[in-house]
């Protein structure tokens, strides 16, 4: 008998371990030590024996039931946690529940991320008004009195202050620049700002032209400054914003608040460089005048051109965003229509 | 601009090795953009010359005949033709099969393939100038004239371009790059460039010589200020013959028409010097030339047929009798060149630009000379005009000559002189050059420059002393672009760290957008700070103390807006058509006509600009209640997420546009800051919205206080259990919210073990009489000192009924 019962801990053990389910594992038990198992059988043979043997045996069967008991036990607990908190056909496909839908507006985006790289850099923001003078717009930056952009046909003149001249000439901002005089007014020396907002222009509109439209200012300026440095300032700014190495190259230009101005150029990311229809072919991007202030503005703003120097670049933001995305027509970005502006997040 | 290379060469020898997209590569870095280059040669492949050997009549049709046509070496093909000007020994344009051409001029170019004509086999064509795109060069006047080539120094087999002297590039430049540049308008302005650029020289343009026995012409220049100078020429013995292949090919090329010999060479010299020049017929210049102001109401009929009736603003060019000419802008169609002419007046003169630009302006006239002179060009620029149309002349009428002359150049122009520290320019540039280089590029340039010690002396040429070059920073650019800005090393960025940054201000904008849009679920627009009408009408008709624009978008779209809300509406009534259920806002500035006043200069007179942020919700129509939850919940954790002063609500004076019931007052720091209501039925079918209801906020963004910092109140966790504990009362309909929160936590002492009572819903319908309303109310019970016993928190519990009870009447819920 005790050859029996030390052959059914074996069994029992090995077949409790092989159980996989909790049903399989109820069978196992209910074979081994259930009233009709294994383990009954042989007790029930013990009545049978020496009288001399039935302490020892009795206690050996029941000593080996407690074991399975536990052992079986043990392995329900085992099976119960290993198992699913669902049914096996739960469908995995379904979609998930989308977080609340909002988000800004994708020149917002582009404005935010320049801010970021910017104030990483030290610059502060600066706001103005988007109704200006014409001696804010023009007189202060350097534009001659007779300049065509002056004129109604290139810019919005507010009716009943549009005859004066100069400061009670009042107009919807047509650039960002004047905003720069006005910072370095009520500041002291080094500068350090951007200064992002709207800008109009009296125009025909078409998927390349806009009345409305956003611009990207920023100024350094300090005792020293050579150009070279703002070739490294906008190279730093694109690379962050593309994230990637952007190739960047100044270039002549003309604008009457730099003196020298540049065109910048990045290098078309769509080709690397090899040309392609974004890039007409010529593998670089015009995205953004620059230069250094002339010495007028300076003026304007109560410094000595002869101590004082630094660099402007006017990033077009909408045209920025539009070669992000590959938007094909900037009067998108004031349609306020929700299947586009949803698209960007 | 267009230009042609080979024009270019005549007046500079570029280097050997320069290839053109190199040229174009550093014109654009360092003068002008160059946009793009042909070949011309691309229009004429596959197409050379051809001799016609022999004719013979068509078998089968009366109007082709066949051409056995030597096309080079001897190799004689048969290509059938229809043109009626076939000769033999005729050298004729043949398109060989693959060559590309339009039939009759007209549509898309075809390809050239071998075919049966009626029968006979026909190699490749014999083409009419229209076919090939030279009708204004070989110009016919019957159809199926074909292009006679027989003078042309070209044997058999020549290719057509090089034939022609078509194997040209033609590059485009960017007008706007230009526009500071006058002295770059024309082939001669760019070659004087280039020599610069690539410091090889420049060819000079021939010399003039007044003939001996030249008559005076004479020239009255009444407005020096507005003519700086006038040379008149007369030439005899002249015609109006065409002019030589050389010269119409010349000016073709780039765009012009050829007309005459007489005005194809004015519009030679003008794209070579970039000095309009004009020819009158001398016969009809009744004695002298003045140049005056117009008399108002003055008729002058144009050559382009237009009569003007002129202002004292518009300068002309008179006769003794009449005004002859628009200055600088166009000829009179009277006095001009005429079929008949056989003597001219020739005009090289300079005018003022803005005069010449308004009165193009005004007339709706830009030409090519008023574009010209609208850049201002340098008075001496006359000279060369002079000397190359004088030779031109020459050239084309062997017999002529010069029988009158007069230059009137009242205003000489002094160069400009500037004086730099080369010292200063090293620290702007980064870099210092040698004294030697930066004299060398000056010279080039054409400038004088000296230098002693640190000090450069630069008098710039004519050519650029129209205002262009004035300052020290002009000549460093000067020098900056001719040493190239690739060649400047990227210099690092320095700075010296005083403060941080802290501006609460802006943070605020940009922690309220996205707090609206991430938080809140909203999708941030733009809209145009001009208003359409029908958007106004909808809810503000009083338009007091709105401004306009002068000359607006649109004549419906004049305001300029004091609020945001009617184009938000514009963009819910845009939207609505493809979404049932949408939150969107704008923050931007408003302008008011008031208040008149700048922070930044006593001269300025600014109008009051606030920023505003405005929002809708836009649902369902009987969704009111849950749209008025969403919306009131956006405003009033704008304080906890934004970090401003909370914003308080109260009721003191209903929107114009706001629907009647559901409306609240939101005031900032005890100030009137804004709006939070319903729209009402009326504006929203104004603003062409239907069946939605539409739950706006709209907020005085600068009226927000900001908190100094992110700020937020720490308060120690509790020790001992709170629990949560819900009752439903029933209250009349009237009773509201704010009084059963305020009876449900009494006159709080510290002894009191209710720490809040919060709304959980609100419901009316069966189970609850009419006129009575259901409110569920969580409150959270505990105590500071010890876990309370269910005894003890349902006494809490019951008084709170109690008071709900007395003081509103409350029933409780069975």
């Amino acid at each position: 008998m005790k050859e029996r019962l030390a052959e059914l801990r074996r069994e029992g053990e090995a077949r409790i371990a092989a159980a996989s389910t909790t049903s399989e594992l109820q069978n196992v038990k209910a074979s081994l030590i259930g009233r009709r198992g294994a383990l009954a059988d042989i007790m029930r043979e013990i009545p049978s024996l020496d009288v001399s043997l039935r302490p020892e045996m009795g206690s050996a069967a029941n000593d080996l039931k407690n074991f399975l008991v536990r052992l079986a036990e043990e392995r329900e607990e085992a099976l119960r946690l290993a198992g699913s908190a669902i049914s096996p056909d739960f469908d995995l496909t379904v979609p998930g529940i989308a977080p609340d839908g909002g988000a800004l507006h994708p020149i917002t985006q582009m404005c935010y991320d320049l801010n970021d790289a910017f104030r990483s850099l030290g610059f502060e923001i600066f706001q103005e008004g988007e109704i200006t003078s014409e001696l804010y717009a023009f007189d202060n930056l350097n534009f001659p009195p007779d300049h065509p952009a002056r004129e109604s046909m290139d810019t919005y003149w507010i009716a009943g202050h549009d005859s004066g001249r100069g400061g009670d000439r009042l107009c919807l901002r047509p650039h960002l620049t004047g905003a720069s005089v006005r910072y370095m007014q009520t500041r002291r020396p080094p500068y350090r700002f951007v200064y992002p907002g709207r800008v109009y222009r009296n125009e025909t509109t078409d998927a390349r032209h806009e009345r409305a439209f956003f611009q990207y200012e920023a100024l350094i300026v300090d005792r020293e400054f050579p150009f070279s440095a703002g070739k490294v300032m906008v190279k730093s700014i694109l690379d962050k914003v593309f994230g990637r190495d952007v190739p960047v190259r100044m270039r002549v230009g003309f604008f009457p608040f730099v003196e020298p101005g540049y065109e910048i150029d990045m290098g078309c990311l769509v080709c690397g460089g090899t040309g392609c229809s974004v890039c007409k072919h010529v593998g670089w991007i015009e995205i953004m005048p620059g230069g250094t202030p002339h010495p007028n503005v300076l003026r304007a703003s109560g410094l000595d051109p002869s101590e004082y120097t630094g660099f402007y670049v006017n990033i077009g933001l909408d045209r920025l965003v539009m070669m992000r995305y590959g938007v094909d027509d900037v009067r998108l970005f004031h349609s306020a229509d929700l299947r586009f502006l949803s698209q960007f997040k | 601009m267009k230009l042609s290379l080979d024009w270019i060469k005549d007046y500079v020898e570029l280097p050997a090795d320069l290839d053109v997209s190199r040229l174009m590569y550093d014109l654009t870095m360092s003068t002008v953009e160059v946009e793009g280059a042909e070949r011309m040669s691309d229009r004429f492949r596959n197409m050379a010359v051809g001799v016609i050997n022999e004719i013979v009549p068509h078998p089968n049709a009366d109007k082709l005949r066949i051409c056995r046509t030597d096309i080079g070496h001897g190799d004689v093909r048969e290509i059938v033709c229809g043109g009626i000007n076939l000769a033999r020994g005729m050298k004729v344009a043949v398109a060989h099969p693959g060559a590309l051409v339009r039939w009759h001029g007209e549509g898309e170019p075809v390809e050239i393939k071998n075919a049966r004509l009626r029968g006979v086999e026909s190699y490749g064509m014999i083409c009419a100038s229209s076919e090939i795109g030279l009708s204004e060069l070989f110009p016919f006047k019957e159809e199926a004239t074909i292009v006679d080539l027989s003078g042309f120094e070209a044997p058999a087999g020549t290719d057509l371009a090089a034939a022609l002297g078509l194997d040209d590039v033609l590059l485009e430049i960017d007008n706007k790059s230009l526009t500071n540049r006058p002295d770059l308008w024309g082939h001669y302005g760019i070659a004087r460039e280039l020599s610069a650029l690539y410091d090889v020289p420049l060819r000079g343009l021939p010399d003039f010589k007044l003939p001996d026995g030249a008559a005076d012409v004479r020239v009255a220049i009444e407005d020096p200020a507005k003519c700086s100078r006038y040379i008149g020429v007369r030439i005899d013995r002249v015609s109006t013959k065409p002019a030589s292949f050389g010269i119409r090919s010349r000016i073709w090329r780039v765009g012009m028409r050829p007309i005459n010999a007489l005005v194809d060479v004015t519009n030679y010299v003008m794209l070579a010097v970039g000095q309009p020049t004009h020819a009158f017929d001398s016969g009809n210049i009744e004695g002298g030339i003045t140049v005056r102001r117009a008399r108002d109401g003055e008729p002058l009929l144009l050559l382009n047929g237009r009569e003007l009736r002129l202002s004292s603003g518009d300068l002309v060019i008179a006769d003794d009798r009449e005004a002859v000419a628009l200055a600088g802008i166009m000829g009179g169609a009277k006095d001009s060149i005429l079929d008949d002419t056989t003597s001219i007046i020739l005009e090289i003169a300079n005018f003022e630009p803005i005069g010449v630009r308004v009165t193009a302006q005004r007339n709706d006239l830009r030409t090519e000379a008023s574009v010209r002179y609208e850049k201002g060009i340098d008075p001496q620029r006359a000279d060369q005009a002079l000397r190359l149309a004088a030779d031109m002349f020459a050239a084309e009428f062997p017999e002529m000559t010069v029988t009158g002359y007069r230059d009137n150049y009242p205003r000489p122009l002094e160069p400009t002189r500037v004086e730099v520290s080369l010292d200063w320019m090293a620290r702007r540039m980064g870099k210092r050059l040698g004294d030697g280089e930066i004299k060398g590029m000056l010279s080039r340039l054409g400038f004088s420059a000296e230098i002693s010690g640190d000090l450069l002396l630069a008098g710039s040429p004519s050519w650029r002393s129209t205002g262009d070059i004035s300052l020290p920073d002009d000549i460093m650019e000067e020098i900056a672009r001719l040493h190239g800005y690739e060649n400047f090393e990227p210099t690092p960025i320095t700075t010296t760290f005083e403060r941080s940054i802290n501006q609460r201000g802006v943070d605020l904008e940009r922690w309220l957008r996205e707090y609206l849009s991430y938080r809140c679920g909203m999708q941030e627009v733009f809209t145009y700070p001009w208003v359409k009408d029908e958007y106004l009408d909808a809810v503000f008709p009083d338009r007091s103390g709105m401004l306009e624009i002068s000359t607006p978008p649109a004549p419906d779209e004049r305001h300029v807006r004091s609020s945001l809300l009617p184009n938000l509406l514009g963009a819910v009534s845009g939207n609505v058509r493809y979404f049932d259920d949408f939150a969107i806002y704008e923050l931007s500035q408003v302008f008011f006509d008031r208040n008149y006043a700048s922070a930044y200069d006593g001269r300025e007179l600014l109008p009051e600009q606030r920023r505003r942020v405005t929002g809708a919700f836009v649902g369902w129509e009987n969704g009111v209640p849950g749209l008025f939850r969403r919306a009131k919940g956006v405003v009033e954790n704008i304080g906890r997420y934004v970090h401003v002063e909370s914003l308080s609500f109260g009721q003191s004076a209903r929107p114009h546009w706001a629907d009647e019931t559901v409306w609240l007052n939101i005031s900032s720091g005890g100030a009137e800051a804004g709006h939070l209501a319903l729209l009402s039925k009326r504006s929203a079918l104004a603003a062409g919205i239907k069946q939605s209801a539409v739950m706006v906020f709209d907020i005085d963004v600068d009226s927000l206080i900001p908190l100094p910092s992110r700020t937020n109140k720490y308060a120690r966790l509790p020790e001992y259990p709170q629990v949560e504990y819900d009752i439903s009362m029933i209250f009349g309909d009237e009773t509201k919210w704010e009084s059963v929160e305020s009876a449900a936590l009494g006159k709080r002492g510290a002894s009191d073990l209710v720490r809040s009572a919060s709304f959980v819903d609100e419901y009316r319908g069966k189970q609850i009489p009419p006129g009575k309303k259901s409110i569920t109310i969580r409150l959270v019970i505990g105590s500071d000192r010890k876990t309370l016993t269910s005894d003890e928190i349902e006494s809490s519990a019951a008084a709170v009924k109690k008071r709900l009870i007395k003081q509103l009447g409350g029933e409780e819920r069975t």
